[in-house]
């Protein structure tokens, strides 16, 4: 006991003896410090990270076709979507997971992306337009059509001298050749009165020319690729608690439609100038960001003045002429060109942001359709269809909705959602209004199901006959339009499937590519995969289930790899310190030598040796871990309180909200200590045997 | 007079790569108990070679070295080790006192070691070392604070606190002034005298040989001559 005694007090007196025990000290503080806090913060990030995927879309458990090519990746992988074998019938599939003590609910799922052409502004006014003039030829003579008419061929006119300003400058900055003459004689012909007196007489030739020869010259539209889940709305609401709607409504019971992503509709959809705006007055009020200081907010100044033809594209004649009086009004200037007015009304700092801001929503936005698809209007959604050919649907979009907690998370906002009937549509499958449709179609065209080996003769005709003349008779059957709308197909499809409401048997008898499994107790997750995986087996379903970490693909191995990289960073960490603290105690033991020789020589066994240069590691360790856990607790419950501020949207995700607040566990300081204690203690033990064997001749020794 | 240390035609000779460097070449010697014997000799004669096979640091190549009775080819490493914690004392030409420890702690240091004594033995035995080498007032600084005398009765107590039989001294005075010196070898001797502890100390000083009761002459590795001198009759 007093021999522990004594070794403590030369072991506590040795620590600021030498220097080299100060850097050793140190290593060990920052060690544990490292360990820690990186340990409480990716730790907290772990379980905010799975509270967003757990509480967004993947639930527990992610089931889906054992049969499938990929492994189901609900964020998508590399090169688009995963190839997932669809599950033939939900119901089965659902009534199996169900006899699982530990399930709670089962959503049925499907995930695709497909392509939405936005349409650029002209050829919606031009959409408008023949709208109007078809009523008008099916006989509504009413003044407001006319005065509606007149006014969208005013804006058309008023578009096509955009679109010719815009070709004059293109022209002033390139060479004659790049502009196709045919295009600005177009545009010329479109701006002259005598084609708009045509227009009364004969608008369907005028609205011909306007779609085929001037709108493909306005470059505004873009193809947006949207996210989408195909899912039972009410039971995905019910399941995912923390979804809510933002604008417009939700999905009623059963019926076909369409929920935006808040963050998407937000980002994709709103005119990219307001847009801009709020993220730039977002930065400066959240952030505190400068514009003097932040380039990146420089250039949304630069890109906001540049890129106003949005706006004026969507501007008729007596909406411009009211945005310029407004805008003169506010600005006081006597400048009359629209697209100058915007980029002086656009030209912020960070003296009159704000009110300029206020400005653009007051005065500009009223003028506008802030959202390229508004709420309660219908989507044309076109997707590849397993089978490879396109295929179009349309729904109605609802609203948007976001994750309470998630409304800025990129990643979570990737998703919309749609109805389960919609995205079978356009996932290629058939559903019983499109079977039966195609059933008369193919006996109006007089298609008959060829076998295969038969198929070449049945086509070219049996040793060469005349091939077109077979393809001249299929080919009618299928686009006459005319014909297809005949009949009980024609009344289906015409039937307005949007209002349709479908029952639970509808949704849940067809095809899902997989379903999100949320459990009663999670903490049994692993048991709960297991015994959905066996009873699958056992019954013969060709069903797979996964932890939501596997189904988060690419996601769930970043976090992974996240990990990893820490961790593969600590062991690096570890080894290097290892190797100083080796370094270190060597050194220190040679200038020992003397000393520890004296001890021998004297009556000190080798293991006392050992034990005092060991426990002089271990104090080392103590007092500085200590310390180290000490300002590393603080540090991480004074972020607990204060939270760490997501810096970019996908880090909302892995923060699961704005910020993320580190917990500290006992075990992290537990493992933290226990980590540096025991590398200090093994990079001491070469040394400490080193110095078992100094011999007590050194003693002896003299100094010269 | 029984011998503590007996040594009969012993060699050692060091390993240095191919070479091997004779440094003592058939040694006999017998020293009895209660004997202040002085080594003397030049450098490299072997004085230090000799004092380390006695204490027990180091074995001889060839011979009989008996300390105590013992054989010290027949010990173990372990066993050698205790021998020179209980039969042993040292006392080193460079002071060799650990540094972060007290003047108390390190002469409590041995007695801690054996481990068989009650906290008040060892305060009772500290305290009256410290009083015999006049530094118990000394007891709580650090070897740094005090001069190169102080420190070698620190020594001298450190090397007493057991109540060894033997205490081997190599060079004690070398790195101290003739006049601080020779108050150690006093000390020494009062101490050899009160207590009958045995002393072997080597030097290369007449001076401080003229204290000692008999001094055995080294030359190139071989005892030249053991003279007996009269207590006193130098001085």
């Amino acid at each position: 006991m007093s021999t522990l005694k004594l070794l403590l007090t030369i072991a506590f007196r040795n620590l600021h003896a030498s220097f080299v025990n100060v850097i050793i000290g140190g290593i060990i503080f920052f060690g544990t410090l490292l360990v820690l806090v990186g340990g409480a913060v990716l730790n907290s990030m772990d379980a905010a990270m799975s509270k967003s995927i757990i509480g967004s879309v993947a639930g527990h458990i992610q089931v889906y076709s054992s049969r499938s090519k990929d492994e189901l990746a609900i964020y998508g992988q590399m090169g688009g979507e995963a190839d997932v074998e669809a599950i033939q019938d939900f119901s089965q599939v659902k009534k199996l997971l169900e006899q699982v003590p530990n399930v709670k609910k089962v959503v049925p799922m499907g995930i695709n992306g497909a392509l939405v052409a936005g349409g650029n502004t002209i050829d919606l006014t031009l959409a408008d337009l023949r709208d109007r003039v078809n009523r008008r030829r099916e006989g509504d003579q009413s003044p407001e059509l006319e005065q509606q008419i007149q006014s969208l061929k005013n804006h058309v006119r008023h578009m096509v001298t955009l679109l010719q300003r815009d070709q004059k400058n293109l022209a002033a900055l390139s060479t004659s050749r790049a502009q196709d003459p045919e295009n600005t004689e177009a545009v010329e012909k479109a701006l002259t009165d005598a084609f708009w007196a045509d227009f009364d007489q004969h608008p369907l030739d005028g609205l011909e020319f306007l779609e085929n020869r001037i709108a493909p010259q306005a470059t505004d539209a873009d193809l947006l690729y949207i996210r989408y889940v195909g899912t039972n709305l009410d039971d995905f609401q019910q399941a995912f608690d923390r979804m809510e709607v933002v604008d417009g409504q939700a999905v009623p019971a059963g019926k076909r439609g369409f929920l935006f992503s808040k963050q998407f509709y937000e980002e994709g959809l709103k005119v990219k100038v307001a847009r801009r705006l709020d993220v730039m007055k977002e930065k400066i009020d959240v952030n505190h960001a400068t514009i003097k200081r932040s380039e990146e907010l420089q250039r949304n100044v630069k890109e906001n003045q540049s890129q106003t033809r949005e706006i004026l594209y969507q501007l008729d004649e007596l909406k411009t002429a009211r945005m310029v009086d407004q805008l003169q009004k506010a600005l006081g200037t006597q400048e009359e060109d629209p697209p100058k007015l915007l980029a002086l009304l656009l030209d912020t700092n960070d003296e009159n942001f704000h009110q300029r801001y206020q400005l653009f929503y007051d005065a500009v936005a009223p003028l506008l359709q802030l959202y390229r698809v508004r709420i309660g209007d219908t989507l044309t959604i076109q997707a590849f269809t397993r089978s490879g050919y396109i295929q179009s649907v349309n729904v109605k979009v609802y609203g948007t909705y976001q994750f309470k907690g998630l409304e800025k998370a990129a990643l979570a906002g990737d998703l919309n959602l749609m109805d389960l009937m919609s995205f079978r549509d356009l996932y290629g499958y058939l559903s019983p209004e499109k079977a039966e449709e195609i059933k008369k179609l193919k006996a109006q065209s007089g298609a008959a199901m060829i076998d295969r080996d038969k198929a070449e003769d049945a086509l070219f005709g049996g040793g060469g006959g005349d091939a077109r003349a077979v393809v001249a008779q299929a080919t009618p059957g299928v686009i006459d339009e005319s014909k297809e709308l005949e009949g009980g197909a024609g009344q289906l499809r015409r039937q307005d499937l949007i209002s349709r409401v479908y029952s639970r048997d509808e949704v849940e008898n067809g095809v899902v590519l997989n379903a999100a499994v949320l459990l009663k107790d999670p903490n049994k997750l692993g048991a709960t995969i297991q015994e959905i995986n066996q009873r699958a087996q056992s019954s013969g379903v060709a069903l797979k289930a996964v932890s939501w970490q596997q189904a988060a693909g690419f996601l769930g191995q970043l976090v992974l790899f996240m990990k990893a990289v820490l961790y593969v960073g600590v062991i690096i960490l570890f080894v290097v310190v290892l190797l100083i603290i080796n370094n270190a105690m060597m050194m220190a033991t040679m200038q020992r030598v003397r000393e520890i020789g004296t001890m021998r020589a004297i009556g000190a066994q080798g293991s006392l040796v050992l034990w005092m240069v060991l426990l002089e590691t271990v104090v080392l360790a103590l007092v500085f871990g200590a310390a180290a856990v000490l300002v590393g607790s603080s540090l991480v419950l004074w972020m607990g309180s204060a939270g760490i501020p997501a810096a970019s949207p996908y880090l909302y995700f892995f923060f699961s909200g704005p910020r993320l607040f580190p917990t500290l566990s006992g075990w992290t300081i537990v493992a933290a200590a226990g980590l540096v204690s025991v590398v200090s203690m093994v990079s001491t033990l070469y040394p400490a045997i080193i110095a078992t064997r100094v011999s007590p001749v050194t003693a002896m020794q003299t100094d010269e | 007079m029984a011998s503590i240390v007996s040594i009969v035609n012993v060699v050692k000779e060091y390993d240095l790569g191919k070479v091997k460097v004779p440094a003592l070449r058939g040694v006999s010697l017998e020293v009895g108990a209660g004997e202040f014997i002085a080594v003397a000799g030049p450098s490299g004669s072997g004085k230090t070679t000799l004092l380390n096979l006695i204490g027990c640091v180091d074995t001889a190549t060839s011979g009989v070295v008996k300390v105590d009775g013992h054989d010290t080819s027949q010990l173990s490493e372990w066993q050698l080790t205790d021998l020179r914690l209980h039969v042993i004392g040292f006392i080193f030409q460079s002071f060799n006192l650990v540094s972060v420890l007290s003047v108390y702690q390190n002469v409590e240091f041995p007695l801690l070691l054996q481990r068989n004594h009650t906290a008040g033995e060892r305060r009772q035995r500290v305290t009256q070392l410290l009083e015999q080498v006049g530094l118990h007032t000394h007891a709580s600084h650090r070897p740094n604070e005090l001069s190169g005398g102080q420190r070698q009765r620190v020594a001298v107590a450190r090397a007493l606190v057991t109540r060894p039989k033997l205490v081997l001294a190599d060079e004690p005075t070398a790195n101290l002034d003739s006049q601080t010196g020779a108050t150690i070898i006093d000390l020494m001797k009062e101490l050899n005298q009160k207590e009958g502890t045995t002393f072997i100390f080597s030097t290369h000083d007449a001076k401080v040989m003229s204290h000692a009761n008999a001094v055995v002459k080294l030359a190139d590795g071989a005892i030249q001559a053991r003279e007996s001198l009269v207590p006193g009759a130098a001085a």
